[in-house]
């Protein structure tokens, strides 16, 4: 029975990933994307490596603002705009990263903050590039003579994207420099005694992390035609941190759960009579974390598991 | 000449608020190994405590001086209690998460019963005027706020040195396996340490509400500024904290009177970052901070 | 790389040839059937006090008072309003505005406060061909560079608010200027229509300094305002919400008041006047779109108001009113909601109500023209009633209050 939940759950996957524009609003649907590939990527590195970074915003919003300088000066096609997107924030990860490894635990969370919100003033004051607060507007989708001004369509063409990135993130982890992350996350001292250069592990998956969350940043400025100063604030990257904890750390699936969780939320509430959706959020991610640990996607799991 | 004291002093009343929430970030860290994400929210919640307190108690300045630390050492008690003390075991990133979702809860409490417009808060008529320090006048409130910070630093210091709980805290902030190692039980400190913490971003808090705008959101950006003065003093160094609240509060006005026209909101803004940068490259674990509990 | 592109294009088509194709959105039918208003603003961040719910119920005030006028005469009396909180947040404007058009069948949509959520769903409504009255934002790029057919700016810009207050308060005799402004795009804005103003009239800026946004320390700034040489006469800050608060808080504690340097604000709202206190910002002077207690016709509305939410309008609360009013007068005398019809029926309009005094929709850039008014707030005791914070010291004519056609104005959509 076990043997088949993988396969069974990616084919549910799949076909739920293909029929959602067609069962939710299309813009909707598309932020759903977006920021799966977001809460992934924080899980990469929390989940796998145990670093928690609290200023991934800086490589979602970075991403964003070069895909969009690349549609808006190049004319480039999307996929390749998104492409140099996640480039650029993968770039821009490599100094960050290479200062926060040197730390763990607290102190690379609160580092990888301090560092994204620096970033988050340089594009407030580059105002002839970012647009600064105004944001940078009227970003282009194009792909060859496809009409992309629709978002039905817009999903289709960026699903493929989305979907190579959360192989390529499951490729990651279940490779064997996924293992020696693991294993770093677990028993550091060991790993260093076995000879793994552990400083450069953990930099490379911050890299490869920042790539991903690139990817999903990218595809936002374009789903939205439009970046703004919000992709690159701090509370953008405490947002993937929630999705990534309700949904449930270490299983990219509960990344993926949570995410959804938390837009769909975040979307009802908005148009709910209700003024204070940090209350919901925040209560709900309290009670994630004080008796839900495992999160809302490893409880389930953890039960079904049990029963069968 | 006097214009550049001028500056400084403003500098080290800027300084004060980061002082005295890295002081209580790091005794907090010192004795639970926590990083309180609600510092921030804290220092909010004590602002509006005083406003509070003003508008349906009529009570003044001086009272919520007193009233309010107690009050939220209270409330730290029980959070403490009731959530932080129920992670402890665990990795301390949970905690960290937790103290976030937290701040979340709070700021939204508060935006929903006051609005997110600021709050009304009067200046103390006692100190409304001015001081002659000599070179030049000064606001007495502003004297004021910075002669207290350093009088709760230096009173926290003579705690920390003199009293046998200050002996406690600081072996378990410095060398906390040693301190263990001795058998020595640090457990029976943890909630009222954790009290006095929050106390510390509260009396912070107070202190704001006659010059800043008393407002939900007030401690939402200034403790990401706090976390970068503790990373560079190093969170394992009480006196490292409180220093470098000091020094990037100076540094941050400096950068703002003289600095390069066209960069100083910039480089104001960004200092406490690139500070952090470079330190994390020379001294990983912060200036005053110690290897082994990085 | 073109034919990786190309694949990708045909490998969409073909998911989406299988799975049907879009879900209809916007029903025409409905059109004609009703008319649905659609008030996008910030109901839970930093500008939910002066706009927010309140703006929602000063629309559904609009429909009654149209309703009540037109009675059995209406167009229709299928009218309704849809609102959603957009947090400031431009991506959550975005695809708020594009279900309010698509699934809700929303005809127009009001408010929308902060510059880059505003600029966005101009675009949204260029898009989609619907309109959108902006109230909220500031931002003079609605009638520049980012104007379009289906897009009104009501209410304020950066241009009227510095130009009035730059350009009245030298005239009355501040010659000497130190302007402070925050370090975004708001504020640079502010400072150059703000200068610009200032010098037109014969004054000086003695200095000028962009501060870190967002700031709770400007006694940098205030430290050095009576060092400048010449002493500046006042200090014009451009900051707003908390900063503004902020800066006049610690202004007051420097005492620049009696050491003969005045205050005078780019962006002032009623409620920001409420939470500082009129005593913390006696004699103060700002540019005002509206006043409410101004006169007996505003005054009336005023006491509606208060009734139905606790509290004084402030120029935001109205100029949702009147854009609702405004609107639904178009579609009763065009007969029709179809945007284009709409358009045309408002563009170049005359309009006069008590909001938009001396009213004119501008054809050119679609900026909505009506009398500003320089505003001096009152010594606290002064005030005799809750709520009447400002004395009204001169009317701007709406041929001055605003700037003329931008040639950055494209009018496109068309």
């Amino acid at each position: 029975m076990r043997r088949f939940a993988g396969p069974v759950l990616l084919a549910a996957g799949l076909l739920v990933a293909v029929w959602l524009p067609n069962g939710v609003y299309t813009g909707l649907a598309v932020d759903l994307l977006c920021w799966a590939l977001f809460a992934v990527s924080v899980d990469l590195l929390l989940g796998y490596a145990g670093l928690l970074s609290f200023g991934h915003a800086a490589y979602w919003g970075s991403s964003a603002y070069a895909t969009g300088l690349l549609a808006v000066h190049l004319g480039l096609p999307f996929p390749l705009a998104v492409l140099g997107g996640a480039l650029t924030a993968a770039l821009i990860a490599v100094p960050v990263g290479y200062l926060a490894v040197k730390r763990v635990g607290i102190y690379f969370a609160m580092v990888t903050l301090a560092f994204a919100q620096m970033i988050y003033f340089i594009a407030n004051e580059w105002r002839s590039v970012t647009g600064g607060e105004n944001g940078m507007q009227s970003v282009p989708r194009t792909l060859g003579s496809v009409d992309l001004s629709d978002n039905y369509y817009f999903y289709y063409a960026a699903l493929p994207i989305v979907l190579g990135g959360l192989g390529l993130t499951w490729r990651i982890v279940h490779s064997p420099f996924g293992r020696v992350l693991v294993a770093i996350r677990d028993n550091p001292a060991r790993a260093r005694a076995l000879g793994y250069p552990v400083h450069r592990y953990k930099l490379a998956a911050f890299v490869l992390s920042a790539f991903v969350a690139g990817l999903g940043g990218g595809l936002f400025a374009l789903a939205h035609q439009f970046v703004s100063l919000d992709t690159l604030h701090w509370t953008t990257s405490g947002k993937a941190v929630i999705m990534v904890v309700l949904g449930g750390i270490g299983t990219l699936w509960g990344a993926l759960f949570g995410s959804s969780f938390v837009v769909v939320l975040e979307d009802s509430l908005s148009q709910a009579d209700f003024a204070s959706p940090g209350l919901i959020t925040g209560g709900v991610f309290v009670l994630a974390v004080l008796l839900f640990r495992r999160g809302l996607w490893g409880t389930v799991a953890a039960f079904l598991r049990r029963r069968f | 000449m006097t214009n550049f004291l001028e500056q400084t002093f403003n500098g080290l009343v800027s300084g004060s608020f980061l002082a005295l929430l890295a002081l209580g970030l790091a005794v907090i860290f010192g004795l639970l190994r926590v990083v309180n994400f609600a510092h921030g929210a804290i220092y909010m919640l004590g602002a509006f405590g005083a406003y509070v307190l003003a508008d349906e108690l009529g009570l003044p300045f001086w009272a919520a001086l007193l009233a309010v630390p107690v009050g939220l050492a209270a409330l730290g008690m029980v959070l403490e209690r009731a959530f932080i003390h129920r992670l402890t075991k665990l990795d301390p990133l949970y905690n960290f998460l937790l103290t976030f979702g937290l701040t979340l809860i709070l700021q939204d409490l508060v935006k929903a019963r006051y609005g997110v417009q600021s709050s009304p808060y009067a200046m103390p008529s006692a100190l409304s005027g001015s001081v002659d320090l000599g070179l030049f006048e000064f606001p007495a409130y502003r004297v004021f706020v910075l002669g207290t910070s350093i009088a709760i630093c230096v009173g926290v210091w003579a705690l920390l040195t003199r009293t046998r709980v200050g002996m406690v805290v600081r072996a378990a902030t410095e060398r906390p396996e040693l301190t263990r190692a001795f058998g020595i039980n640090v457990g029976r400190w943890i909630t009222p340490v954790f009290g006095f913490g929050v106390a510390l971003a509260g009396l912070a808090g107070v202190l704001a509400a006659p010059m800043r705008a008393v407002n939900p959101l007030m401690g939402a950006d200034l403790i990401i500024v706090v976390f970068a003065v503790v990373v560079i003093g190093g969170l394992g160094s009480i006196f490292g904290s409180v220093a470098v609240g000091f020094v990037i509060g100076v540094a941050q006005v400096w950068a703002e009177a003289y600095a390069p026209e066209s960069w100083r909101a910039l480089i104001a803004q960004t200092l406490p970052f690139v500070l952090m940068a470079v330190v994390l490259l020379w001294r990983p674990a912060g200036l005053f901070g110690r290897e082994e509990i990085a | 790389m073109k034919r990786f592109a190309t694949a990708l294009g045909a490998v969409a088509l073909l998911v989406t040839a299988c799975s049907g194709g879009p879900q209809s959105g916007g029903d025409s039918k409905l059109t004609g059937g009703k008319i649905v208003l659609g008030v996008l603003n910030d109901q839970s961040a930093g500008y939910s006090a002066l706009s927010g719910k309140n703006s929602v119920e000063a629309v559904k005030m609009a429909i009654e008072d149209f309703k009540a006028k037109y009675g059995d005469k209406a167009v229709t009396k299928d009218i309704e309003v849809v609102d959603a909180d957009h947090q400031n947040k431009p991506d959550v404007a975005n695809t708020k505005a594009a279900e309010f058009y698509d699934r809700d069948g929303v005809d127009v949509i009001l408010d929308v406060p902060t510059s880059s959520a505003a600029l966005k769903v101009a675009d949204v409504a260029k898009a989609k061909k619907k309109l959108y009255f902006n109230i909220g934002a500031a931002t003079t790029d609605l009638t520049g560079k980012s104007c379009n057919k289906y897009t009104f700016h009501y209410a304020y810009d950066t241009y009227m608010l510095a130009n009035g207050t730059g350009k009245n308060a030298t005239e009355n005799g501040a010659k000497n200027w130190y302007i402070v402004y925050p370090n975004y795009a708001f504020g640079q804005d502010m400072e150059r229509s703000f200068k610009a103003a200032v010098e037109k009239a014969g004054g000086h800026v003695v200095g000028e300094d962009a501060a870190p946004f967002p700031s709770d320390n400007f006694s940098t700034y205030l430290l050095k305002a009576p060092t400048l040489n010449p002493k500046p006469d006042v200090i014009g800050t451009m900051q707003a919400g908390a900063d503004l608060v902020n800066l006049v808080k610690q202004y007051n504690e420097f005492k620049l008041r009696d050491k003969g340097v005045g205050l005078s604000v780019g962006l002032m709202f009623l409620t920001d006047i409420h939470s500082l206190t009129p005593a913390a910002l006696a004699g103060t002077t700002y540019t005002d779109a509206w006043y409410w207690n101004f006169d007996a016709k505003n005054r009336e509305w005023a006491d509606k108001f208060k009734a139905r939410t606790g509290s004084r309008p402030t120029f935001a609360h109205a100029a949702n009113y009147s854009a609702a009013t405004q609107y639904l007068e178009a579609v009763q005398a065009a007969g029709t909601d179809e945007a284009d019809t709409i358009v045309a029926q408002l563009e170049g309009k005359k309009v006069d109500d008590f909001f938009l005094r001396n009213g004119e929709i501008r054809k050119a850039d679609h900026r909505v023209l009506h009398d500003a008014y320089l505003a001096q707030v009152k010594q606290p005791e002064e005030v005799k009633e809750d709520w009447d914070y400002v004395k009204i010291l001169k009317t701007i004519p709406a041929a001055e209050a605003f700037r003329a056609p931008s040639p950055d104005c494209q009018m496109s959509g068309a």
